[in-house]
């Protein structure tokens, strides 16, 4: 170590972007090579593959056990969506509108499933879908993924909701409009960014959600209950076709929230 | 219509779907496994009651409060570690250009979008008994035998911070963040070295980031069953397995009820001890 460097900032500078690049090395590279091991050709995992080739993505893609966990994810998640996305700003907006002095209170209560384990949460869904009779069925994972989803849709709508303008929707209505069509025309395409990032959060977590599921089914598996049950079994090349497909679309899904928030912000002009 | 009448009591009935789906999917359920977690098992047959039973059996056991406290060391430890990698990446971030803050933010949010399973599965390739590392070893002859990477609790707590770590990067970004940066500018222009001035200035006005990253990380590390039964395999046993254990296999759910209510005291208590030291700390 050379004794200029103790002067300046740059020394700690340079350690700490080390420092950092390790990290992110450690956070990124197991996905990569997951990815790069996925497009093998053999009927072995090994890094780097000996040889290339979709081999594993043709058999996943006509596999029955592996499509129908896929559709029966998509299913759920495409139910779950819109729904904790009405519900959600429902409660986003009598959160923002109703009485001041509740709203910590209830904005407590609105997102605590996000805090509770979802261990905890899925042991509770299980003994209640027992007594209703309604295990491993949609009509026990829908109600059970909207708990989980319905606290983001609140938290992202509601942070929007407190930087929107209320006059504007107020001048709809002294113009005419009723509550319902101010909102619908004024209010809503404004806060469409936090719409369309409580959905996406939405159907990631759904697409996702492995634990409360779990606890659910007896027969049925969706995509993650699949890989699971297929890992404690073989780990095989068509678990990390599998995972690269799911990672696509969560990446998709991501990089749209992510250049969504720069347009956002861009937008922020106007107020 | 005055404004004040929209500030109303009327808007509350937006809740109502929310609040109905709530209390069935939520109060209730919550409810029944505290109910539960005061009935009896025996042979098979559940009695509910007020009896104590299954929280004697935590403590007398001689197995649960052992797992118990495994599950809990581990998430101090899986929280150390995620604080440690954790820290320079949110200092990083506050000093370098917009540009490079796009990416690494980027870089830490990914993840909280990534499927667990998917990236477990990406460890396990790596980890594993023929995976990346120890098939990479044993070609260049360096081992002769696959070393223990996995099945073990380094396997757990690697694949735990991998995931956790973003929950730990975010929090203490916020924190640095909301430092204003005169204070240390003043303190080296006086002569502090960089060490100084992270010691006495930038670390202590980030430590309720750091309190609110480390609750976090404990909390989900506490209830985290994924990660350890793929890296773990049955050789590292935590609470969440055993609960989920003694529902699916023996069915016994006071038993598993009153590990559920322990599990959330445990966190409760966190969360309050957090608070706590918030609280000390805002006061200085």
């Amino acid at each position: 170590m050379s004794s200029q460097e103790h002067y300046g900032s740059r020394l700690p500078y340079k350690f700490l972007v080390g420092l950092v690049a390790l990290v992110i090395f450690f956070l990124e590279a197991p996905l990569i090579i997951l990815i790069i091991q996925s497009f093998t050709a053999e009927s072995y995992l090994a890094f780097p593959p000996p040889s290339y080739g979709i081999r594993w993505y043709k058999e996943v893609l006509t596999s029955e056990d592996w499509l129908n966990s896929i559709t029966l994810s998509l299913t759920i998640a495409a139910v779950v969506t819109p729904l904790s996305l009405v519900l959600g700003t429902m409660a986003a907006f009598a959160l923002d509108r109703g009485p001041k002095k509740l709203k910590h209170g209830l904005q407590t209560i609105m997102i605590a499933p996000m805090v509770l384990p979802h261990i905890v949460l899925g042991l509770g869904l299980f003994k209640m879908a027992l007594q209703l009779d309604i295990d491993d069925s949609m009509l026990a994972y829908i109600p059970a993924h909207l708990t989980i989803t319905i606290p983001f849709v609140i938290i992202s709508v509601g942070a929007s909701l407190q930087t929107f303008e209320q006059s504007l929707e107020e001048a709809a209505r002294s113009l005419g409009a009723n509550r319902f069509w101010a909102v619908w025309y004024i209010t809503l395409p404004i806060i469409q960014p936090a719409l369309i990032a409580g959905g996406i959060f939405s159907f990631i977590i759904s697409f996702d959600e492995f634990i409360i599921t779990f606890f659910l089914t007896t027969f049925q598996r969706t995509l993650p209950i699949e890989m699971f049950s297929t890992l404690m079994y073989q780990v095989k090349p068509s678990i990390a076709a599998v995972s690269t497909l799911t990672l696509a679309v969560t990446a998709f899904l991501t990089a749209m929230l992510i250049l969504r928030g720069q347009v956002t912000s861009g937008d922020k002009v106007i107020k | 219509m005055s404004r004040n009448s929209d500030q109303n009591y009327g808007a509350l009935w937006l809740l109502t779907p929310t609040v109905l789906l709530y209390v069935a999917t939520f109060f209730v359920p919550l409810i029944m496994l505290g109910v539960l977690s005061f009935a009896k098992f025996e042979a098979s047959v559940t009695t509910i009651g007020f009896y104590f039973d299954n929280y004697i059996k935590i403590f007398s056991d001689g197995i649960t409060l052992k797992i118990f406290f495994q599950t809990v060391r581990l998430s101090i430890v899986i929280t150390f570690w995620c604080l440690i990698l954790g820290y320079p990446v949110a200092l990083l971030m506050r000093k370098c250009s917009p540009k490079m803050k796009m990416i690494l933010l980027f870089c830490v949010v990914s993840p909280l979008l990534t499927s667990i399973i998917v990236r477990n599965v990406a460890w396990l390739l790596i980890l594993g008994r023929s995976g990346l590392i120890n098939d990479t070893l044993i070609q260049w002859g360096l081992i002769s035998r696959p070393l223990p990477l996995m099945y073990n609790e380094f396997g757990v707590i690697l694949a735990v911070v991998h995931v956790y770590l973003s929950f730990m990067v975010l929090p203490l970004f916020g924190a640095l963040n909301s430092i204003n940066s005169s204070i240390e500018e003043a303190a080296s222009s006086l002569g502090a070295p960089y060490w100084r001035v992270f010691l006495s200035i930038t670390l202590p006005l980030s430590l309720p980031g750091v309190m609110a990253g480390c609750t976090l990380v404990f909390i989900l590390s506490m209830g985290v069953y994924l990660t350890p039964v793929i890296m773990g395999g049955n050789f590292v046993l935590t609470l969440p397995m055993l609960i989920t254990e003694s529902v699916r296999e023996q069915y016994d759910w006071p038993f598993a009820s009153a590990m559920a209510l322990m599990l959330l005291l445990a966190i409760g208590f966190m969360v309050i001890l957090s608070s706590g030291v918030q609280r000390l700390v805002g006061r200085r």
